[in-house]
């Protein structure tokens, strides 16, 4: 062999000396994770794990190069198009998807035999339908596609072209993979936890409570009821829940070390729910370091983030609202565009996001930066700045990130001379005084509004249940109905974990859900595999003539 | 060092797989139905963020082929765009020559950046266009190819190819292997 390969190849001195090596490992196939192999020079089992996961993941080899596979018999793919968690998912439990059965391959499943079940009992008479994976076995699968038991997989399984260094790493990693249920999980329990900073105002605290604590306790009244346990641990009715509730003291600064602390003493699945005046990172960086899942966190700041896994947000908060704007615009009539485009930004963390999504999308679109005036807070907009804004022989549009001050601002834009082509304000950032909006501006104030229109609101009639003894108004409603839509995506994710309370898996079976368009506020609610942002879109609106203005629509759901 | 070894030991690995007998030599698992679909005046967003008037850029004497898929699908929409990826490596220099447009069913989160970056992970060449809109318009489409889902994690495997001579589509039901789309794409009059 080493002949023909030596004639084929023309090899040098060196090359041959390789091919010697290659083929000595290539014979000796029962090397494992612990045998003589050292990729990349890692020599501990976290590094291992760490390539393996690439591997899993990113569908990249410890050495770098891309895994190569063959896919339906001759489609040859790249890995990195073609990675295993692509189909099987993080936590490796797999998925069924548009008629496609992706089987589980976490460790607990791999390495024992596969029993045989009808309709979910198992048949204990019957022999397993494979047996539990060898280190061989599992190689012979990944690399031909056929199980210890003779079976061969689907086509669609893509055949993986691993040398055994390689084939030892992903074995490794398969082997740690959803082995063992997630902190906070038992197979009958799960704790839950939700984060509050302190300074929250109670009514805020008891609105963003309201429904996770009766989601618990109901939840709790039904486990066990069930005579079927089995069924009933299917159907997660068995399960009971607890929920800590984490406090954050002081400086957001010092509430990293909390929430390590509150995790070490009382480890909690997942985060539901949430809240705190200031910005959402510290939680989202403690989450994603932990690989804690947080789901729907109630703020206006969310970490805006292409990587992010493991927080998932109702939406990108004012930074989205920005980025609508920059989309409305760019798709908007010649006729309406401005000469050229200058944002207003109050120096505060709205008018950042807000200025930082219209920025980027803006950019991003092929325009050029937009001039940017910064306001400290406090600060009103001169006279200058208003004549300055005509700028050739069109308006400026204006971008005015600012608060209720804004209001006062555009009274003065209205009887100007040099009046504005557009103005787009932020509604959440206007608050009530959005609605106090003089009558001339109206005509050229487009707003950003990120919910359903209130009309439609009432039109919509979401079922959000009574918690007795509980009855929220204005902000603090708004607060509990953005809360509630963690009830039914959490209702619907512990039951399709079927029992497998892996944090990964929580995460994956949000990731194939469908989507929600009977969440309240929010017009539509999506994940899809990966996706963090489950709102995705805003309105603009204007607001009508007269005494009792309402909004009116002038644009379809902005999504591009 | 290492690098060599592995490329070897992939080459060696990779004949003793075939030598396995990898390739099954099944029928087709497909259905196959010849269709007339009027396309909707609707005006799409293409990767680069143009405006696209599907309608127009279907009218085109070229063969062409769409699919519904979505940029974060992780099932049928990567065998699918792994279909068009070899169609056009085996198109030859001028890939321009056949129009492949998959058209998203997740709108929402299918920005013009997503697909681009979709595009480039399955190293798209030129003549291979991915389209999102809005919703009402999606599913406009959708519609007229009788394809719609309304939950982009209930889609399926559908291929639609049309031939320059009738105008007529071929409605492929189910994933397909490089050699069972390039025998479709033969018999629609694609070289």
């Amino acid at each position: 062999m080493k002949t023909i390969l030596s004639g084929m190849l023309r090899p040098s001195r060196i090359a041959c000396t390789l091919w010697s090596a290659a083929l000595l490992l290539f014979l000796s196939a029962s090397s494992q994770a612990a045998g003589p192999f050292i990729p990349g020079g890692v020599q501990d089992d976290a590094g291992l794990l760490r390539m393996g996961e690439r591997m899993y993941i990113e569908g990249i080899l410890p050495s770098g190069e891309p895994m190569l596979a063959v896919v339906k018999g001759d489609i040859e793919v790249e890995g990195t198009a073609f990675t295993c968690a692509s189909c099987h998912l993080r936590s490796g439990l797999g998925a069924v998807e548009g008629g496609v059965i992706t089987p589980p391959t976490n460790g607990k499943t791999l390495f024992q035999p596969l029993k045989a079940y009808y309709k979910y009992v198992e048949v204990k008479s019957a022999p397993p339908r494979r047996p539990a994976y060898t280190d061989e076995t599992l190689a012979e699968l990944l690399r031909a596609g056929v199980d210890p038991a003779g079976n061969a997989l689907g086509d669609v399984m893509p055949r993986y072209l691993l040398d055994d260094r390689d084939m030892a790493v992903l074995i490794r990693y398969l082997k740690s993979l959803s082995s063992e249920l997630s902190p906070g999980a038992t197979d009958e329990s799960i704790r839950l936890g939700t984060v509050i900073s302190e300074d929250v105002s109670p009514e805020f605290r008891d609105a963003m409570l309201a429904h996770i604590e009766k989601f618990v306790n109901d939840k709790n009244k039904q486990a066990g009821i069930s005579p079927y346990r089995m069924q009933a641990r299917r159907q997660s009715s068995y399960l009971t829940l607890s929920l800590a509730k984490w406090i954050l003291k002081g400086p957001p600064e010092t509430w990293r070390a909390q929430l390590e602390e509150y995790n070490r003493n009382e480890p909690v699945f997942a985060l539901a729910g949430g809240i705190t005046t200031g910005e959402w990172k510290p939680v989202h960086d403690f989450c994603e370091e932990n690989h804690i899942p947080c789901l729907f966190p109630i703020t206006d700041f969310p970490v805006v983030s292409e990587t992010g896994w493991y927080t998932l947000y109702q939406s990108k908060g004012y930074y989205q609202e920005g980025e609508s704007a920059a989309r409305f615009l760019n798709g908007a009539d010649e006729a309406l565009k401005g000469g050229t485009v200058v944002q207003v930004v109050r120096d505060t963390r709205e008018g950042r996001a807000l200025s930082a999504g219209f920025e980027k999308t803006w950019l991003e679109m092929g325009h050029a930066r937009p001039a940017t005036v910064m306001l400290k807070p406090g600060e009103g907009l001169s006279g200058d700045f208003l004549k300055g804004l005509q700028a050739g022989e069109k308006p400026a549009t204006v971008m005015l990130w600012d608060g209720p001050e804004a209001v006062t601002a555009l009274k003065s834009f209205a009887s100007s001379d040099n009046m504005p082509g557009m103005v787009f304000v932020a509604s959440g950032y206007l608050g009530k005084s959005l609605y106090m909006l003089d009558e001339k501006a109206r005509e050229f104030t487009y707003i950003t509004y990120p919910f359903r229109l209130p009309e439609d609101e009432e039109k919509k009639k979401v079922y959000i249940p009574l918690v007795k003894g509980a009855e929220f108004h204005g902000d603090a409603l708004t607060v509990m109905k953005r809360t509630y839509a963690v009830i039914p995506l959490l209702t619907r994710t512990l039951l399709e974990m079927k029992g497998n309370y892996y944090r990964d898996n929580f995460l994956d079976v949000i990731g194939m859900m469908m989507d929600m368009d009977m969440a309240p506020l929010y017009e539509r609610l999506s994940f899809g595999p990966g996706q963090r942002y489950a709102s995705k879109g805003c309105y603009i609106v204007q607001l009508t003539k007269g005494p009792k203005p309402v909004l009116v629509k002038k644009s379809g759901w902005v999504i591009h | 060092m290492a690098k060599p070894i592995s490329m070897l030991l992939v080459i060696l690995l990779s004949l003793t797989a075939f030598a396995a007998g990898v390739a099954r030599a099944d029928g087709p698992k497909y259905k196959r139905t010849v269709e007339s679909y009027i396309v909707p005046d609707v005006v799409l967003v293409d990767q680069d963020g143009g405006r696209v008037t599907l309608r127009k850029l279907l009218d085109s004497d070229k063969p062409v082929i769409v699919e519904f898929i979505f940029g974060t699908c992780t099932t049928i929409c990567p065998i699918l765009s792994a279909g068009y990826a070899n169609l056009q490596r085996n198109l030859g220099a001028d890939t321009r020559k056949v129009l492949l447009v998959s058209v998203t069913i997740d709108p929402e989160n299918d920005t013009p950046r997503v697909m681009s970056e979709y595009l480039k992970r399955y190293k798209a060449k030129p003549g291979w266009d991915f389209l999102t809109g809005t919703r009402a318009d999606i599913d406009e489409v959708m519609r007229a190819f009788n394809a719609y889902v309304p939950n982009k994690m209930s889609h399926r495997p559908l291929t639609f190819i049309r031939a320059t001579e009738d105008g007529r589509w071929v409605r492929i039901n189910g994933l397909m292997s490089t050699s069972e789309f390039m025998e479709e794409c033969r018999k629609a009059g694609i070289r």
